[in-house]
């Protein structure tokens, strides 16, 4: 299958600041893209080469397979900017109506069923939107025409904690129904429910791109075994990627790296009363992650 | 009409009115004074004329037959005034086009739509371009009713041909606008640009008619295309028109140029 959004060696100066330099990057069609990075990275820059709002220093963008200059490739295209601005004296709900009508239209009723969703008021005039409400409309717009392809910058920023449930629910659903989101965020957290491939951009530079479920069997795990009666330590040296183990009696504490598997047989022939196991963050996943990069590139560079 | 000029127009629509309120109040105003002048000949008598400076007269158009209705009518409503306030209108409606939803930042949006640049900048135009002819046609029908209950005895005729320079004077400098602000993305910029040319424009095309050194400037100025005809006396200056039509198409071809390869809101 083809890739929904593609970029090759996609580069972007603001005069001699770099925006983003030498993005090679593939979205899978119905996958949840997490696009992370601190502010400032190249993530928005990313996201505004693909929506055609500035123009590439050099390397290119498709998306469905078009140039990003072919205006009809946005009709399929669902966008959050990070930065949402609505004013004037408009009503959100003309206002919805209008981007529906420039669209080509949504279905009857969407706009009030997902209002309704998000519990937003949509009879304000659009300069007097609150922040939270204003993100409200952003959404509503975004996701109202039932894009293949939904952009979302920063898209809970905003939002209290229930409407971000909701909001995460929406994207779920999106998934379920075959659509591909991609979805940038300045933390993990904020993604990793939902995402299924993050990718991490740090100053410009794409320095990762990692499947979720991949990287959860890659997390290092602190584990504690409880045991009916004292074990040999021997019986738990040098299974593979189990570390650092302290046996003390009929307990044993470890660190695994990946999968627990050949720690749980070797476990097995003992009788086991009690294990814990601590969910694995992956948020100091991330940050070995860039530790390791920027290790690598002061080393490459000196 | 297509969804973005109405939307255009929609966004306008205060300030449309607002204009054409002031500019009606201001016709109707000054055009209504003119029988106060001639129940007093003094006034505006040669002699009396001829105590203004040389440079205000010039700069008044000549005001050689101001005790005319003719003459009162171009020196209060066609000369300074009229145009002065009805481009202020057009530079603003023009800034309404790009640069002032860019500088706001709402135009992101807007260029995430279906819709080519090009495309976007043309109705956003043709939204202005309605507008100022909406308020060219009212202040027309207000000026042309204003100057008969007056008693100038200016024909319709004459009238419109001089109502037709300014509505395409105003309609170059709104384009003008537009313009710079679709090449630059800053309000500032393109009004810098609009009241420099304008003014300078103006007082070359005026005051430098009779200073050799200057007077070769005028016919880049775009007053220049708008007064020299004299279409409240002659009519139609078809020449004239043409050019400033003219220049008003090549101005938007810079436009659409210019913004359909620029990076928008950085």
């Amino acid at each position: 299958m083809t890739a929904v959004v593609e970029t090759e060696g996609l580069t972007k100066f603001y005069g001699a600041r770099r925006g983003l330099e030498d993005l090679t990057l593939e979205i899978r069609p119905g996958e949840v893209f997490g696009y992370l990075g601190p502010n400032g990275a190249g993530k928005t820059t990313t996201i505004r080469l693909l929506l055609d709002v500035i123009r590439p220093t050099s390397g290119r963008a498709t998306v469905f397979g078009a140039d990003t200059r072919d205006p009809r490739v946005r009709a399929r295209i669902g966008y959050l900017p990070g930065e949402l601005a609505l004013e004037g004296r408009e009503r959100a709900r003309d206002y919805l109506q209008f981007l529906a009508d420039v669209r080509g239209g949504v279905s009857r009723g969407r706009i009030d069923d997902l209002a309704e969703r998000l519990d937003a008021d949509l009879s304000v005039r659009m300069g007097e939107l609150s922040k939270g409400n204003k993100q409200k409309v952003g959404l509503i717009q975004a996701f109202m025409h039932e894009p293949d392809l939904l952009i979302l910058d920063e898209p809970t920023g905003g939002l209290d904690p229930l409407v971000q449930q909701e909001f995460l629910a929406m994207v779920r659903e999106a998934r379920t129904a075959g659509r591909t989101i991609l979805m940038s965020s300045h933390v993990l957290a904020e993604v990793e429910h939902v995402a299924d491939r993050v990718g991490i951009v740090r100053a410009g530079r794409l320095v990762a791109v990692e499947d979720i479920a991949a990287l959860r069997e890659r997390a290092v795990r602190h584990v504690e075994l409880h045991f009916d009666a004292p074990v040999p330590a021997e019986s738990f040296q040098g299974l593979p990627g189990v570390r650092d183990v302290v046996v003390q009696g009929a307990s044993l504490r470890c660190t695994i790296d990946g999968r627990p598997d050949a720690l749980i047989k070797a476990a097995a022939r003992y009788t086991v009363v009690h294990l814990v196991s601590a969910e694995p963050d992956l948020e100091e996943i991330f940050l070995t992650y860039y530790s390791e990069e920027e290790g690598r590139h002061a080393h490459a560079g000196a | 009409m297509p969804t973005l000029v109405r939307k255009s127009l929609g966004e306008y629509r205060r300030a449309l009115i607002g204009w054409t309120v002031g500019l009606c109040a201001f016709l109707t105003m000054y055009i209504s004074i003119y029988a106060g002048f001639m129940d007093d000949p003094e006034t505006f008598s040669a002699q009396a004329v001829a105590k203004y400076p040389g440079a205000f007269r010039d700069l008044m158009g000549g005001m050689s037959d101001i005790a005319t209705g003719r003459g009162y009518l171009q020196a209060v409503a066609y000369q300074l005034l009229g145009p002065l306030l009805f481009t202020m209108c057009a530079a603003i409606l023009g800034n309404r086009a790009i640069a002032g939803p860019e500088e706001n930042k709402t135009l992101e949006l807007t260029l995430t739509l279906p819709i080519d640049r090009r495309r976007l900048l043309l109705e956003r135009w043709a939204a202005l371009a309605l507008g100022l002819l909406i308020v060219a046609l009212v202040t027309l029908a207000v000026a042309t009713v204003a100057a008969s209950a007056a008693d100038m005895n200016v024909p319709f005729g004459k009238i419109l041909a001089a109502h037709t320079g300014l509505f395409l004077l105003v309609l170059f400098f709104g384009t003008l606008t537009l313009c710079v602000g679709a090449a630059s993305g800053r309000r500032q910029v393109a009004l810098a640009v609009t009241g420099v040319w304008g003014v300078a424009g103006y007082i070359v095309e005026t005051m430098g008619r009779n200073v050799d050194a200057i007077s070769w400037l005028r016919w880049i100025s775009p007053s220049h295309y708008y007064l020299d005809g004299r279409p409240l006396y002659e009519g139609w200056p078809y020449g004239d028109y043409l050019v400033l039509l003219g220049a008003t198409a090549v101005l938007l071809m810079t436009a659409l140029l210019a913004f359909e390869r620029r990076d928008v809101g950085v």
